[in-house]
């Protein structure tokens, strides 16, 4: 079956600035650098390119267009309250920026993550965290009093060795 | 059955290829077909050094090698070290590690990353990549304009689209538009609407006969009437990019096959058919490659088609592999 094509929509300058501010609360971030997108009403998308938001629709109304950009980040509702939600790549395009709720993992705990699995830690953190290893941002994860879900899609996990 | 003999070569395709190469280069071809490719891998210099990478996976104990001086990025796994000893890496291991995962790093044939080397992207320009699945190139265009500039990259396939997408948001691609077109429809759309490119690659679909290391099941699906189909479906791609192109600008034509008729036939219909609007380019290539050829079965082509590139496996122990770049002449 034909998958309906769901046209992409800039996001204004209040829905912008609503993003970022959820984003400095959570992570300390002060800018977004580029131009937000959104496919549906939760997937964020960022696109760093030279073409204006104009161009960008001006091209997609005469062609069929895939993506723009990347994956940058989920709307999620948690408790009732929008917060925003860094994918991997979101977080490593914040990286200069993220100043707080950090996580910084362990070699073992680091392989753990990327396989998807959650880790038991107490992290004294609550909501949407920042995961590191090292110098690598992997992505988001949810603190919990015991714990952190893993948020990677199964496309960007470290595969198990074949037996 | 045995499932795991490697199909044999049709006998009017090693006809052909020994019309290429003769004698012993024809047997040192053949021998190189036996040999599994090198690892070659491309790090994505968004997202870390070529240093740091190299660093990173000599700590896991892969051996790496820079194969070309003036291409840090490109580098070979030439297996890992063990005990003092040096063994092959397990298989999938090269996509199952982080780095990869994180997008450090792209896993790309050494021969697949020359027509982006040819093509040159700057920082700031705006790039098509007409036939962009599965994104080895577009990634590669990506690193080099460092995600400042804008690609467009396209592909027709519903499926590839995927994967070209899913590639590009592991190596962190920001500055790129993926299009879900026909090229040539596409081409003629961008056109009515004004959109022009300082670059642009037509990476042509073809007869594939120069992925048969990599790729065994080419000695299978390949037959005369692909080869002899598929120039029309190339040319029709490249004469309606080259509308796209800026005065000035470069556009690269290449493919990963040997048949004449998919590379120095396209050349020369090119030169005839777009006259003075078009000039070929001679290319600087890190590693050896031939002239392309000046005629094939009675045909004879123009003479301008030997400054194209014919990337042959046995030359630089690599896949095979076809380049043209072209600039569009200012009026």
């Amino acid at each position: 079956m034909k998958q309906k094509y769901i046209p992409l929509r800039i996001l204004n300058e209040e829905e912008r600035k609503n993003i970022l501010k959820n984003l400095k609360e959570q992570f300390g971030i002060n800018e977004i650098p580029g131009i937000l997108l959104a496919r549906g009403r939760e997937r964020l998308f960022l696109f760093c390119g030279s073409l204006t938001g104009k161009e960008i629709k001006y091209i997609e109304k005469d062609n069929p267009v895939e993506r723009v950009g990347v994956y940058f980040a989920k709307i999620v509702i948690d408790n009732g309250e929008e917060k925003i939600r860094p994918s991997i790549e979101g977080t490593q395009i914040l990286r200069d920026q993220i100043t707080k709720n950090v996580y910084t993992l362990n070699d073992e705990q680091a392989e753990e993550w990327m396989k998807g699995r959650e880790i038991q830690v107490r992290t004294g953190m609550r909501g949407f965290i920042a995961i590191k290893h090292g110098k690598d941002f992997l992505g988001c994860g949810k603190a919990s009093e015991d714990k952190i879900t893993n948020f990677i899609p199964k496309n960007r996990r470290v595969k198990e060795k074949a037996q | 059955m045995n499932k795991n003999k490697k199909p044999e070569p049709k006998p009017l395709f090693l006809e052909r290829m020994n019309k290429l190469l003769e004698g012993k280069d024809f047997e040192e071809y053949l021998e190189i077909l036996k040999k599994e490719p090198v690892r070659s891998i491309r790090c994505n210099t968004n997202k870390i050094s070529p240093k740091d990478l190299k660093e990173r996976l000599e700590a896991k104990g892969w051996i790496i090698n820079n194969p070309f001086k003036n291409n840090p990025d490109v580098m070979i796994v030439e297996g890992k070290s063990e005990e003092n000893n040096s063994k092959d890496l397990d298989p999938g291991e090269l996509g199952r590690s982080l780095e990869h995962v994180l997008g450090y790093y792209y896993i790309q044939e050494l021969s697949s990353m020359l027509p982006i080397i040819a093509l040159n992207p700057k920082e700031g320009e705006t790039v098509l990549d007409l036939c962009a699945s599965p994104g080895s190139k577009t990634t590669q265009i990506a690193s080099y304009t460092k995600n400042n500039g804008t690609i467009i990259a396209n592909e027709v396939s519903i499926g590839r689209i995927k994967i070209l997408a899913s590639n590009l948001e592991r190596c962190g691609v920001s500055s790129a538009m993926i299009t879900k077109q026909d090229g040539a429809v596409l081409c003629k759309r961008l056109k009515e609407q004004g959109i022009r490119f300082d670059k642009i690659l037509v990476d042509a679909p073809c007869s594939g006969e120069g992925t048969l290391r990599s790729s065994p099941k080419t000695y299978k699906m390949w037959n005369i009437k692909t080869v002899k189909n598929l120039p029309k479906i190339q040319l029709r791609l490249f004469k309606n990019a080259f509308e796209v192109l800026k005065e000035g600008g470069e556009i690269v034509y290449s493919t990963c096959t040997h048949a004449p008729e998919e590379n120095e036939g396209i050349v020369n219909s090119i030169l005839k058919e777009l006259g003075d609007e078009i000039e070929i380019e001679k290319i600087n290539l890190p590693i050896k490659c031939r002239q392309g050829i000046q005629e094939w079965q009675e045909e004879e082509y123009k003479e301008e088609t030997k400054y194209s590139c014919r990337i042959y496996p046995h030359d630089a122990n690599t896949e095979g592999f076809f380049i043209a770049k072209f600039r569009k002449v200012k009026k």
